[in-house]
């Protein structure tokens, strides 16, 4: 994409949500802005972390202890983001304001460290017709995919409802790799503006990174007939605090 | 023999091995075989009412809620791939 063309003229009426300022949300949002998104909403209620600064590109040492999303901001505008183009949303993407955030904006990017904002983001971003970027990184891993506003397929037809208990991988104590989050992000940029820019061609692709072998796989998802969220016998019909009441897996 | 691709947060039971071979006329033989040399493996797959709800079992690039499920029959050179949940980043 060049410094003017028709699609950078395209993205600067477009907008985006990214739902977590970290490892995944960090080299997203670099990529939006300079490719010239219009508008782009970030959402965190972190602060920078020592341990974030391997993977979390925006950040330097002068940010630990420092709020996320203005030091991200602050990175973001000497790297050339357009002027008035970020807005900061100082919380967690929750069941209060998924739908709202979800509304305001033309993609939804997630990258959530944790299940039940992952599928807070999926209902929230179908209730409300959105495209949503489902991204994760675990270790050597990971996996990017991409949702229409319509689902089918969608993040509960892969995944269908949060892990309980015991049954919930542990990436507290996983650990990942600066790169392979950074191939992630950028994977995820490029679905984010893909969508932006009218591909739907992308649309229930899953791509499946393995930093060991270096391969990734391809799969193209089918709808789950009976899915809770998207399919003709969905009963998600709107945002339930229960539906997402599980431990959080900070990593 | 099926090839079976291990991810990432599995290789703790294969003793980091990426793919392993197991024998089986279908994926539920698969895994049990899989279980007989990987103790803990099944578990991390199945529970009592089948896949595991964040796990997705795939036979090439097909979905095996798409196929039989666990029945699915395979063949000698079928390559089955995992495709567990994650969240991290």
């Amino acid at each position: 994409m060049s410094t003017s063309s028709p699609e950078r003229d395209a993205l600067q009426q477009r907008s985006a949500l990214v739902v977590g300022v970290g490892g995944l949300g960090c080299p997203v949002a670099l990529a939006l802005v300079e490719a010239g998104i219009g508008r782009l909403v970030l959402c965190d209620d972190d602060l920078v972390d020592a341990t974030n600064l391997h993977r979390q590109i925006l950040f330097s040492e002068a940010d630990v202890g420092t709020d996320k999303l203005l030091a991200a901001e602050r990175e973001l505008y000497r790297l050339g983001a357009r002027p008035g183009s970020i807005e900061l949303v100082r919380s967690r993407f929750l069941p209060d304001n998924a739908r709202d955030l979800a509304r305001s904006v033309d993609v939804v990017i997630e990258g959530a460290d944790n299940f039940a904002t992952k599928f807070l983001c999926a209902d929230a971003c179908f209730l409300e017709g959105r495209p949503v970027v489902h991204g994760a990184a675990v270790r050597l891993r990971a996996t990017v995919l991409c949702v229409a506003p319509s689902g089918a397929p969608c993040y509960r037809c892969l995944f269908e409802d949060l892990p309980r208990g015991a049954a919930a991988p542990n990436c507290a104590e996983a650990g990942v790799l600066g790169p392979i989050v950074g191939f992630a992000g950028a994977l995820m940029a490029d679905r984010a503006l893909s969508v932006l820019l009218g591909d739907t061609r992308v649309f229930g692709n899953l791509v499946s990174f393995d930093g060991k072998t270096d391969r990734a796989r391809e799969l193209t998802l089918s709808a789950r007939p009976r899915c809770a969220l998207c399919s003709a016998e969905r009963n998600i019909e709107s945002i339930s605090y229960d539906r997402y009441t599980a431990a959080s897996c900070a990593a | 023999m099926a090839t079976v691709r291990i991810p990432t947060p599995l290789r703790t039971l294969t003793g980091g091995e990426d793919q392993v071979q197991a024998a089986g006329d279908t994926v539920k033989d698969v895994i049990e075989n899989l279980e007989k040399n990987h103790p803990g493996i099944r578990e991390r797959l199945l529970d009592d009412k089948g896949v595991r709800r964040f796990v997705n079992i795939y036979v090439g690039d097909e979905d095996i809620r798409f196929l039989d499920g666990l029945a699915t029959a395979l063949k000698a050179t079928d390559e089955i791939s995992i495709v567990p949940a994650i969240a991290g980043g």
